[in-house]
């Protein structure tokens, strides 16, 4: 039977995937809206959420992009399923 | 299947030399970035999960898309 991954696996990912989306949204909203402060404070209260996101998923389940984009243990864990479509 | 207040509805020309049966009513949808000519700062917004959910962070732009596969009651094709 192939490797099969803990629900934690998955509540980490929909996390990062929501966070994410509330990123891209207040990217965009602030090409358009330079100045808006308090915009600019979640954008970087929510970076900072998605970087500890990020650094929990990595300790536990390897890295989520490669070429020095992220650590990796041993034995070289970028080649490790599950890859993101196969998820 | 709540009335979407965002889709309109209008009726296209039927001629007499149609080959195929003609479609009577037509929708579109309005989403409401029509009507917004620049977002306001510091409007509501939904959580993170909301959001994905939605599609957008703030509630004043969501813009459900029902699929018109389904809805054939409302007159959609006849008259």
């Amino acid at each position: 039977m192939s490797k099969t991954m803990d629900s934690e696996f998955y509540k980490l990912l929909h996390e990062l995937q929501a966070i994410d989306f509330v990123l891209v949204e207040l990217n965009l909203y602030l090409d358009t809206h330079p100045n808006d402060t308090n915009a600019i404070q979640q954008y970087n209260h929510c970076a900072q959420v998605r970087q500890q996101i990020a650094y929990n998923y990595e300790s536990r389940y390897g890295p989520l992009k490669n070429f020095g984009q992220s650590y990796s243990g041993t034995p070289f864990q970028w080649v490790d399923t599950p890859w993101p479509w196969q998820v | 299947m709540s009335q979407n207040e965002q889709v309109r509805y209008y009726k296209p020309f039927v001629g007499p030399f149609d080959p195929c049966p003609p479609i009577l009513v037509k929708s579109y949808s309005t989403p409401p970035q029509l009507f917004i000519p620049f977002q306001p700062p510091n409007w509501p917004q939904f959580s993170p999960h909301e959001a994905l959910r939605y599609g957008t962070l703030w509630p004043a732009l969501f813009s459900s898309y029902e699929s018109k596969r389904t809805k054939k009651a409302e007159g959609e094709g006849e008259a």
